[in-house]
């Protein structure tokens, strides 16, 4: 068996192994550590240079009652929920569309139609910046939440479809056909035969895409600009003020703002199970 | 007259390569036909044409008189059962087998006694609340048929049904899905490429080869007069002897093996020219004393109780097997006297190997 386990390997590869496992393990976590206790600390800290050191002293809940009482955060998190999941709901209702009709309908232009959604993805999406700005504000969509849910259902569905396309494509075809032998309309193929089976990826997909677009900075400053439709993650900003800046503030609102993408993970995750064609064929 | 199914010179290709070349045939109502061939020979695709999963390029497929070709599978009325079973996976085996009547807005308590029917039937009536993956390779495979039953279809397509299966399991089947065309009497189409599964099941088989029908009939009469000799080889387990030899326009037929007899072909030969002929392994007599029409040696032999099959050679390396329903002392190498039945023998001559019509009185 490839790799060896730990435990048939000789003691002393196995005493390196335990003591380098956590000094990785430490080094890899450090940013996230470091917010983490920041996040807790006294503004006083940042200003006497204790970045790394001991707490002086335990702010936590003022902290965190500040995010929350006191600051825009709710706000920010509240306009972050209402962009990113009308885009995790749009991309996939879309996707599953586009995705069963290149898996399944066989007509001329199908792999070119296909190609195009794939070829999406290649543009570096910085070059669009301008012009989608100016498409935005000439809709009047400029600093609208709709505005960004719009773009970024646009540009994920491209990914979503290639990722759909090909998990329908390796569904069992006979499925489709025995449906279509016995009398079911397309629609109701699509709605009762392959979208249950679906299950997994439209799970996998909706944590991908929940993360990316929470997670989205640079749309989120291209098209927005004020409190009432910026998202979390360029709302986060707001704790600078022009002469100096609350990190201990901006850390525990980071800590808040990157629990819901893990959320998202573990509810989803009882739907990410395998071989749910079984029994199907053979 | 109105079939049940009629396919007018239907031809189907797949870009430049023609697989199906032009095929007409007609199905009666009630009917039970097996399409049989080696792989690659085109049967399945056949089917598909006729279940509207694909559109031949040309010719026109006639349900009851009524042409089909531009009507979708799913109006044709009929069911189809997949080598591999195509079961809804995520449905309870009620489900799948209510779940097309339900798109077609069927009454519920229809539906429910057709469902029942049907499980009784198959006997999977205690299965109808399991999952597919929860069922046996039989059970799926009577979900399966359960679910083109209740349909009431005009006609059962079945696409290798039972290939999936094992031996014993595929024998039961076999039985099984007999004892369905009696009582339900629908016509069915059965696509198979194991020749015992045609021979047992079918009213009339229709033999293909490489996209062409070599000849269709009745079981035995495709057995005992095959029209040339593709369909004499393939039916029959063990396969028809073919021994090469050479006929004279007076009908002295010399084998190269070392005998030489007198056929009577009902059309004179225009001129001396090398044939085939075919002898099943039953039609072969044989003593252990070395008397008989030739001798072979004994080159391997399968005692199976009720039947012997002795592999042989002759000098001159061409093969014989013979079938005995009888137990007889053998040995490897052993020399044995072999007759053959003169009145069983096919001639298989000229192109395509076409039998010979032989004037003789028939078994």
């Amino acid at each position: 068996m490839f790799p060896t386990p730990i435990a048939k390997t000789s003691r002393s590869w196995q005493l390196t192994y335990q003591s380098l496992l956590p000094v990785a393990l430490i080094l890899w976590l450090l940013p996230l550590i470091s917010i983490a206790v920041f996040s807790i600390k006294p503004d006083a800290d940042f200003t006497s240079g204790n970045y790394w050191g001991w707490p002086s002293s335990f702010e936590g809940i003022t902290n965190y009652s500040k995010v929350f009482f006191e600051s825009d955060m709710p706000r920010y998190l509240l306009n972050s929920v209402f962009i990113t999941v009308p885009t995790v709901l749009g991309c996939i209702a879309l996707s599953a569309m586009t995705g069963f009709a290149l898996g399944i309908y066989r007509f001329r232009s199908n792999l070119w139609i296909f190609f195009m959604f794939v070829a999406g993805n290649f543009v570096p999406f910085q070059i669009l910046m301008v012009p989608v700005r100016d498409l935005t504000l000439n809709l009047g969509l400029y600093n609208t939440k709709t505005g960004l849910v719009l773009f970024h259902i646009a540009f994920q569905t491209g990914f979503c479809t290639l990722f759909m396309r090909n998990f329908i494509r390796a569904l069992p075809f006979e499925l489709i056909e025995a449906a279509r032998v016995e009398g079911v309309s397309e629609w109701r193929i699509f709605w009762f035969v392959v979208l249950p089976l679906m299950k997994p990826a439209l799970a996998a997909l909706a944590v991908l895409i929940f993360t990316f677009i929470w997670n989205d900075y640079f749309w989120a400053v291209v098209l927005t600009q004020g409190v009432e439709s910026q998202p979390v993650t360029a709302g986060i900003t707001s704790f600078n003020a022009q002469y100096r800046a609350a990190y201990h503030l901006m850390s525990a609102g980071s800590i808040v703002a990157a629990l819901p993408p893990v959320a998202m993970f573990f509810l989803m995750q009882k739907h990410f199970i395998a071989g749910l064609t079984l029994g199907a064929v053979k | 007259m109105t079939h049940a199914l009629e396919l007018r010179q239907i031809r189907k290709s797949w870009g430049q390569v023609e697989v199906i070349h032009g095929i007409d045939l007609a199905i009666e109502e009630g009917e039970f036909v097996v399409f049989v061939g080696p792989s690659g020979c085109g049967k399945s695709t056949l089917l598909r044409l006729i279940a509207g999963l694909d559109d031949p390029t040309s010719g026109d497929i006639l349900l009851k008189d009524r042409r089909v070709n531009n009507i979708p599978a799913s109006e044709r009325g009929l069911s189809m059962v997949f080598q591999s079973y195509a079961l809804y996976p995520h449905m309870s085996v009620r489900s799948n087998l209510s779940f097309g009547l339900e798109n077609v807005r069927m009454p519920k308590d229809e539906i429910d006694r057709r469902v029942n029917d049907a499980a009784k039937l198959l006997q999977i009536d205690m299965l109808l609340d399991r999952r597919p993956g929860q069922l046996s390779g039989g059970q799926r495979q009577r979900v399966a048929i359960g679910r083109a039953i209740v349909r009431e279809p005009v006609i059962f397509l079945f696409d290798e049904p039972l290939s999936n299966l094992d031996a014993e399991l595929r024998l039961q089947m076999r039985v099984e899905i007999s004892n369905l065309h009696s009582q339900l009497g629908n016509t069915m189409i059965y696509v198979t490429h194991d020749q015992v599964e045609a021979m047992t099941m079918a009213d009339r088989i229709v033999v293909l080869r490489a996209g062409r029908i070599e000849q269709v009939g009745k079981p035995l009469d495709l057995y005992n007069h095959p029209a040339n000799r593709f369909v004499a080889g393939f039916l029959g387990a063990p396969q028809m002897n073919f021994l090469k030899g050479r006929l004279a326009q007076d009908g002295t037929l010399t084998l190269d093996c070392g005998l030489t007899r007198q056929i009577r072909p009902v059309e004179p030969l225009a001129s001396e020219q090398s044939v085939t002929l075919g002898l099943r392994p039953e039609s072969i007599g044989v003593s252990l004393e070395g008397q008989g029409d030739l001798t072979a040696s004994v080159q391997n032999f399968e005692q199976l109780g009720a039947v012997t099959y002795i592999y042989t050679a002759f000098p001159n390396g061409e093969t014989l097997t013979v079938q005995l329903g009888r137990q007889i002392p053998l040995k490897r190498g052993q020399e044995i006297g072999v007759t053959f039945d003169m009145d069983r023998v096919h001639v298989f001559a000229g192109e395509g190997e076409r039998a010979l019509k032989l004037d003789r009185a028939e078994p």
